[in-house]
């Protein structure tokens, strides 16, 4: 970690959305965030970007970790809706999924996603990402 | 949604491919390491589970579509789930937990052979399907039909694995 980052003390705990159809990649990013070593406030947890949504309507939430491929609503539709609201504007967009093509990225960063994570991942990719949200925040 | 078409691949692009993809998610994701087996080596290995099988299918579509299709003992599925999520190894999971947990197994396998295969094209991979085979089942006595583009067979933690990959 940057060592000219704020002692963890100082930074502000992060409210976490997963959204993701399985049951264990939820569970596994949430180990994940879980193991960074970071004041982590509530990790909310959805099945669909249907469902997504309703939580963001109504927590406050300072990152999105999103599957792209999900029933219901998928990644890319829930972005989208998120594009929408000037309220959310600041959140940050991580998606996590196993389409690594050049032209679902491209989508991604019309949508003014931060971070495109491809599964399978190591753990450190999101702790590092979770380290810089921490920061800025902090700042 | 627009998708390009990925060129003619030989296929010893396609069985890389998908050994690199099993590589891949198993030692990136799962902390596994995965050893090729001949024909030999599998049948034998298969001989020696006791437990029943799980077979595990993701449908995708898009420059082409087919299927990823995972054939593992249930004692393999289960450890691969608890060994994921950093639980005890030994714990039997839920079947909805397990069953989920190979699902994603199988997606990651899928998504990561689709990739390599070419960065251009976009796939829609359908939600994994997990079926427990009957208790007599084992893939050596499975008749084989359709389009076979791929197949890999490989031991995990000492037990056996087949990975096929059918076309439409």
């Amino acid at each position: 970690m940057n060592q000219s980052n704020p002692p963890a003390a100082a930074m502000k705990p992060l409210n976490i959305l997963i959204v993701d159809d399985s049951a264990t990649m939820r569970a596994l990013l949430h180990r994940v965030v879980g193991l960074a070593d970071l004041p982590i406030g509530t990790i909310y947890q959805a099945p669909n970007g249907l469902e997504a949504l309703k939580i963001l309507e109504t927590c406050s939430v300072q990152a999105v970790f999103t599957d792209l491929n999900m029933p219901v609503m998928n990644g890319m539709q829930l972005l989208r809706e998120m594009a929408k609201r000037d309220s959310w504007k600041d959140l940050l967009r991580i998606i996590i999924s196993t389409d690594g093509s050049k032209l679902r990225r491209d989508e991604a960063r019309e949508l003014n996603v931060n971070l495109y994570v491809e599964k399978p991942f190591r753990p450190e990719v999101v702790r590092d990402v979770l380290c810089q949200i921490a920061s800025a925040d902090a700042c | 949604m627009s998708s390009a078409k990925s060129p003619a691949l030989m296929p010893a692009d396609l069985h890389d491919a998908l050994q690199h993809a099993l590589i891949e998610v198993s030692e990136n994701a799962y902390f596994v390491f995965v050893e090729p087996a001949n024909a030999a080596q599998f049948a034998t290995a298969v001989e020696q589970v006791k437990t029943t099988w799980l077979k595990v299918s993701v449908t995708f579509a898009g420059a082409f579509a087919g299927a990823v299709e995972i054939t593992l003992p249930e004692r393999l599925g289960n450890w691969l789930v608890t060994s994921l999520l950093g639980m005890d190894t030994e714990q039997t999971l839920p079947e909805p937990q397990m069953f989920d947990g190979v699902g994603e197994f199988a997606n990651m396998v899928c998504g990561a052979w689709l990739s390599k295969l070419s960065d251009l094209a976009m796939f829609e991979l359908r939600v994994p399907a997990v079926t427990r085979m009957a208790p007599e089942w084992n893939p050596l006595v499975e008749t084989r039909a359709g389009h076979e583009l791929a197949c890999r067979m490989v031991s995990l933690n000492d037990l056996p694995m087949r990975v096929l990959i059918r076309s439409n």
